[in-house]
């Protein structure tokens, strides 16, 4: 009996043990590899590390366009086991409406959709609650999100990100490979409440490269405004601004109107011509600023100097059945450096005719045009300039007054750079570092002689002076300046004529004996006289070289005009006359200082009067006079700082500016 | 042979075998016991020994092996622990970790976003209209503003 019992006992035990075997086997061989999943799968988790968008910065280091994380929630609506608690769940920790999202959750379900976004921008603190509930419907992503901190400014050169965070336009595109962040991943395990115990990285994620452009953010919202506030003023559609180091051919500013906000989507109401950059991608007529190339190729390839004489044939020429006219009056005989300051289209074209074909051509393409300036942005169009083979008779005379081709306003500040920086055709270039590693710059290339150069300058400063067709719009307080103004009519393709709407334009450096800054403003589809380069672009000029050479501080090399009252609604200086005598427009320095000294205080010799005398002559009198003279220029006595008759003080020096 | 019965009721076989009459009765009442063996009552007679006069002799081959075994055992704690604690540890600090490292991204991603706000605080727009309002404008190149103190509280800092 007692051995029948311990039988049975001992045969349910081993069945016991036999069974617990078998389920051992069935985990432990036959479904380990299952089982040891469905564990990795509980305890491990993959996450991506994210590695954000490189940040753009301008050249003073303020941030132009970073990007920042985000956190998105989203479920699969068919997984979700019971809406309801989804809804209160979300609704607690996202602080969102219950109902809406209800029925947005129900809505989704009964459509078939296995994607819902619930959240696109949730705090670390709300997914970490998510995160802490445990629930395998609840997936949460980690992205990231383009923002430009400023709006429309720079929109033409940073350009955008598509919904994949990818660069569609701009620097953004460009550099898409440099900006671009790889993601890394790592592998957590993960406790029974979802917390991670030990991660293992299995790829380093890698930032996006940071970047930092040549331009300054001060130079560049005081471009825009200043080609806003014009373009607006004289009914231009479109315009832009280029302002540039002649040097090394940094860009400092690069506006383009219409502008755009790159945070927004676009619309289909928005203006297409807002996403394109005029200075780099529409290219257009240059008209007479174009006379710089003809008088550069003419000094370089003929025996013309800037005192040459030019037949300027009183008005108009014609030439191959086409009359060309002036379009500031007509002229007799002028010198080829009067032709420059009064752009005189005969004067022109008669140069250009003595320059010849092949030579015109060469050096147009010598200061660059007819190729991109390999600057970057994307769709940079390299202008039109046609071979020498295609051109017609008529060619050369249009060439010579910046017609029968087209160029950008980049291109123009670089053949302007050549001018200004002594006859090296320098590329202009936007990216100033890379990574924090310093971008060389390409390998000047010599387009013109120095002399040349130089020559170009003087003639070129005449247009900002008095009798000059930048005049006085383009006169700089307190810095010589020199530049050309551009007045092309624009060619109506459908009715093939000229119409009376002008592209205005403006290139023009400062300061004159050794050029900071290179500015080219354009605005097309101005209308009427004041729709000219003249008096619509090279007021931009003036506003914006101004701001530019404060904000670079480039030093005065000319007395400043008499300066405004410290203290706004001051009566203007009366003093003033006393420049006015020497009819001129230029500056006294310290007047501003003497209205607010007594002048009883004022005491010292008398300044002489040195209008209409030599650089020698008033040498030698100051020297025997024993005042301190700082001569300027060359030529003759124009203007002086403090006027004749003006007590010197002490340690006050005698300003002299000479000019012929 | 000890039986199952006779083994639970060991601690009552004196008084079974002084009560010994009784049991048939108790027996009777109590249907569920299971009847006793035969000589269950011999071998489970407890007879008092006095042994308070006895002493142990000294062993010293047991002392030895008993510290052994006390050795072996604390050597075995020793290891366990040191194999353990390190774990344990290391998972503790695991968790240290984990969290520092999600509290760094959450504050790099902070940081990002203060940066941004920033940047769009010193948007050249907004500095404009802010400077706008307050009647201030750009000094000119090179401009020296003396702050000699004369100027009200109302009067403009900066003029062209």
């Amino acid at each position: 009996m007692l051995e029948r019992r311990l039988k049975w006992l001992a045969g349910l035990i081993l069945i016991w043990g036999a069974l617990i075997f078998c389920k051992l086997v069935s985990l432990q061989v036959v479904h380990h590899r299952q089982y040891a999943g469905l564990a990795r799968a509980r305890q491990e988790q993959v996450n991506k590390i994210p590695a954000p968008r490189g940040t753009i910065f301008d050249r003073t280091g303020a941030p132009l366009a970073m990007s920042v994380s985000t956190q998105l929630v989203f479920v699969n609506p068919k997984k979700v086991p019971d809406l309801g608690v989804a809804a209160d769940i979300f609704s607690m920790v996202l602080r969102m409406d219950r109902a809406d999202l209800y029925a947005r959750l129900e809505a989704a379900r009964e459509d078939g959709r296995g994607y819902f976004v619930v959240k696109k921008k949730a705090t670390w603190e709300e997914t970490e609650r998510l995160r802490g509930m445990g629930f395998d419907w609840i997936q949460i992503d980690s992205g990231s999100e383009r923002h430009y901190p400023n709006g429309p400014l720079a929109a033409h050169i940073l350009g955008g990100v598509d919904f994949a965070q990818k660069g569609n336009s701009g620097i953004e595109k460009v550099l898409e490979a440099e900006l671009e962040g790889v993601p890394g991943q790592e592998r957590s395990v993960n406790d029974v409440k979802g917390r991670p115990i030990e991660a293992l990285v299995e790829s380093e994620p890698k930032p996006g490269a940071v970047l930092t452009l040549t331009i300054d953010e001060r130079l560049q919202f005081a471009a825009e405004r200043e080609l806003a506030a014009a373009a607006e003023a004289k009914g231009a559609h479109c315009g832009s601004v280029v302002v540039m180091n002649p040097q090394n051919g940094e860009i400092l500013a690069l506006a383009s109107y219409p502008a755009y906000d790159p945070n927004l989507a676009p619309e289909g109401s928005e203006n297409p011509e807002a996403r394109l950059n005029h200075a780099s991608s529409v290219p257009f007529e240059p008209g007479s600023v174009f006379k710089v190339i003809t008088l550069a190729a003419a000094l370089e390839t003929t025996q013309l100097r800037p005192e040459s004489m030019i037949d300027c044939g009183r008005g108009s020429i014609t030439l191959f059945g086409r009359t060309i006219h002036e379009a500031h009056g007509g002229y007799g005989v002028m010198s080829m450096a009067d032709v420059l300051k009064h752009s005189s289209n005969v004067g022109a074209i008669r140069i250009g005719m003595t320059v010849g074909e092949a030579h015109m051509h060469e050096y147009v393409r010598r200061f660059g045009f007819g190729e991109r300036t390999g600057i970057s942005l994307p769709a940079e169009s390299r202008g039109r300039l046609r071979s020498l083979e295609r051109w017609s008779k008529a060619s050369l005379p249009s060439i010579s007054i910046g017609q029968e081709v087209s160029v950008t306003a980049l291109q123009l500040a670089q053949a302007a750079s050549i001018v200004a920086n002594g006859g090296l055709l320098v590329r202009p270039r936007l990216v100033l570092k890379k990574g924090g590693q310093a971008v060389p710059m390409a390998a000047p290339v010599r387009a013109i002689k120095p002399e040349t150069a130089m020559t170009m300058r003087q003639m070129m400063e005449g247009v900002v002076l008095p009798g000059g067709t930048g005049y006085p719009e383009a006169l700089l307080d307190g810095y010589s300046a020199a530049g050309k103004t551009g007045s092309a009519q624009i060619y109506d393709v459908a009715a093939k004529h000229y119409t009376h709407y002008y592209n205005g334009s403006f290139i023009g450096f400062a300061p004159l004996n050794n050029p900071a800054i290179v500015v080219v403003v354009t605005l097309n589809g101005t209308h009427g006289n004041l729709g000219f380069g003249g008096r619509a672009a090279a007021p931009v000029f003036h506003a914006v070289a101004t701001e530019a050479l404060r904000v670079l501080d480039v030093p005065k090399d000319l007395p400043e005009k008499p300066a405004r009252p410290v203290v706004a609604g001051n009566a203007a200086d009366k003093d003033d006359l006393a420049i006015a005598n020497l009819g001129s427009r230029e500056p006294n320095i310290l007047e501003e200082g003497e209205e607010d000294a007594p002048a009883t205080l004022v005491t010292g010799p008398t300044v002489p009067d040195f209008k209409g005398m030599t650089m020698r002559a008033v040498l030698a009198e100051a020297a025997e006079k024993g005042l301190p003279v700082i001569p300027d220029g060359s030529g003759l006595a124009r203007l002086q700082n403090p006027p004749a008759g003006s007590a010197l003080r002490q340690g006050e020096r005698i300003r002299v500016r000479f000019s012929r | 042979m000890a039986t199952m019965p006779a083994f639970l009721d060991r601690t009552n076989a004196g008084a079974i075998a002084a009560s010994a009459g009784s049991r048939a009765a108790r027996l009777d009442k109590d249907s569920s016991r299971l009847r006793p063996l035969p000589l269950d009552d011999v071998l489970f007679y407890s007879k008092k020994v006095d042994n308070s006069r006895l002493e142990r002799a000294a062993d010293a081959r047991a002392r030895g092996a008993c510290w052994s075994a006390v050795g072996a055992a604390s050597v075995l704690l020793v290891l366990l622990t040191g194999t353990l604690v390190p774990t344990l540890a290391g998972r503790l600090e695991g968790y240290k970790i984990e969290t520092l490292k999600g509290e760094e991204r959450r504050l790099l991603d902070e940081r990002r976003t203060l940066e941004l706000q920033e940047a769009e605080l010193l948007s050249p727009d907004r500095l404009q209209q802010m400077a706008e309002e307050q009647n201030l404008v750009a000094p000119q190149a090179g401009q020296v503003v003396h702050l000699d103190g004369n100027n009200s509280g109302s009067a403009v800092a900066l003029a062209k």
